[in-house]
């Protein structure tokens, strides 16, 4: 009776303590309105944490809606920009555009590459780029490519080959 | 300088995850202690040093079970995201983040100058005895005392001091050293419940156990709460070493005894060389210490429960709460 009465009062403060950290880790938004959050439009985006400077691509794959079907940004530790884009049939994510003023800003949760197979330096109109090809966590083709544009750092991940990747990317350079 | 680029660095994420690991893991220690009612200190310090050493591995375990625990979607959907309150602005536009570098730099001091010091000088100095005159411990009264104690006795010496006091040098080859002024200070029995304390510390210490989580904790210099951990675990090392001096002994009460006669009976030593008495710090210290003693006092008149069994399956509950809690820690 003991023993289970332990397990029932642990059990119940380490859930008061996961609620505790829960609404700590929410206290910071209310200080500072620009940390990593959620946004419905770029516009939005524009506004809230004054980022003129978006880069978007001009060339889309067919296959994907426009526009992000997810928009995370942030203008505190430093600005950041992460796009997301479904397959407009399958509702799939398979496009993520990430822009950040960090090189160790890393997007990759949705689309990563886990068993990388090529890891090659890319001339990309003039910008050292990389370019990786590999698959992900269910086994599908992934590839990404990543390159330094002005002050920001640009990574470009899809589940496709590289070819339309590269497309993409190209795309966003003037 | 950029305290972001610190905080998204490895090093970076390290220490600040070390830090956050270790507050969870105390306070799950905590919630353990009180909810399974754990009194014994031996089981307790094995609690406590879960917060000491959990933080010292997690954030690399981590890591390798999940490359991906450092992307923005993991922060989003976490439990306690260290780089939010390390973004908040203070005024004058400073980050937050540099209060926390300040807090781990102060640590680092006091590690150095409390912990790491002594311990060097100790080292430094073995061999080299500064202590005064020293002979062996073949007194009458000592061999009295030593006399019913199932225990391996190691050197004794004896200090011409006349200050009551005794201490033990720890290691493979401990000893134990009282004053002359100890020898008159306490009777037979009480001097008997003495050396059993200290020879339970020179018996502890033969284990690597401890020195091997000292040399861990090294790496934790910064980390506050694993300063303060280790310090309470270190405390539970006297409790231990009371329990098998009674055991040795049987006779709780005379350790009792002889601990209020040596630690709080008497008056703190008049300095004579400060006019102005004691500082606030010294005061606070002393204070402290006569609490610790008065616990360990109470521990031993009151009695004390002995291990209910089950310690076990409380320690891996615990250890898994903490690994699950802080794997959503970043």
């Amino acid at each position: 009776m003991k023993k289970l009465w332990g397990i029932f009062a642990f059990a119940s403060a380490v859930a008061v303590l996961i609620v505790a950290m829960k609404i700590f880790n929410w206290v910071p938004s209310l200080a500072q309105p620009d940390l990593l959050k959620k946004y419905r439009n770029l516009d939005e985006v524009k506004v809230a944490l004054n980022l003129r400077d978006i880069i978007i691509p001009s060339y889309f794959p067919q296959n994907l809606k426009w526009p992000p079907s997810t928009i995370l940004a942030q203008g505190k530790p430093f600005p950041a920009v992460v796009m997301e884009f479904e397959q407009d049939i399958t509702k799939d994510t398979s496009l993520v555009i990430s822009q950040s003023l960090s090189d160790n800003f890393r997007a990759d949760g949705k689309i990563r590459v886990v068993q990388l197979k090529e890891r090659v330096n890319y001339p990309l109109k003039g910008r050292n780029a990389v370019l990786e090809v590999g698959f992900g966590s269910k086994g599908e083709m992934v590839s990404r490519v990543f390159w330094k544009e002005g002050k920001y750092w640009i990574h470009v991940m899809s589940k496709s080959p590289p070819f339309e990747l590269l497309k993409v990317a190209e795309s966003m350079i003037q | 300088m950029d305290l972001s680029r610190f905080f998204y660095s490895y090093p970076g994420s390290y220490v600040t995850q070390a830090f956050f690991h270790s507050a969870v893991a105390a306070a799950v220690v905590e919630i353990a202690l009180k909810s399974w009612q754990i009194r014994s200190p031996s089981i307790r310090q094995r609690f406590l040093l879960l917060a000491v050493l959990f933080p010292i591995f997690s954030f690399p375990l981590y890591r390798i079970a999940d490359s991906g625990r450092d992307s923005v979607y993991f922060k989003m959907g976490a439990l306690f995201d260290s780089s939010r309150w390390a973004s908040v602005e203070l005024p004058a536009s400073i980050p937050l983040g540099a209060a926390l570098i300040l807090v781990f730099f102060m640590t680092s001091l006091v590690f150095f100058f409390q912990e790491l010091f002594p311990v060097l000088k100790h080292a430094l100095a073995s061999g080299k005895s500064d202590m005064g005159e020293v002979r062996a411990g073949d007194d009458p009264a000592i061999s009295q005392a030593l006399e019913s104690l199932p225990a391996d006795t190691p050197e004794i010496f004896v200090l011409e001091d006349e200050d009551p006091m005794i201490f033990s040098a720890t290691g493979r080859n401990g000893s134990i050293y009282l004053s002359s002024g100890l020898l008159e200070f306490l009777s037979v029995e009480q001097l008997r419940a003495a050396l059993a304390h200290e020879i339970s510390h020179v018996s502890r210490s033969r284990r690597p156990y401890m020195v091997v989580v000292f040399l861990l904790r090294i790496l934790m210099f910064f980390n506050p709460i694993v300063l303060l951990e280790f310090r309470r675990s270190v405390q539970d090392d006297e409790k231990i070493c009371d329990e098998m001096a009674a055991s040795l002994t049987g006779k709780p009460l005379v350790l009792a005894e002889t601990l209020r006669r040596l630690y709080l009976s008497q008056e703190p030593a008049a300095n004579g060389e400060s006019a102005k008495g004691p500082s606030v710090t010294e005061k606070m210290e002393e204070y402290s210490h006569r609490l610790n003693i008065q616990s360990r006092i109470d521990r031993l008149e009151k009695g004390y429960a002995q291990r209910s069994g089950g310690e076990w399956f409380a320690f891996a509950v615990t250890l898994l709460a903490i690994v699950a809690v802080n794997y959503y820690v970043v």
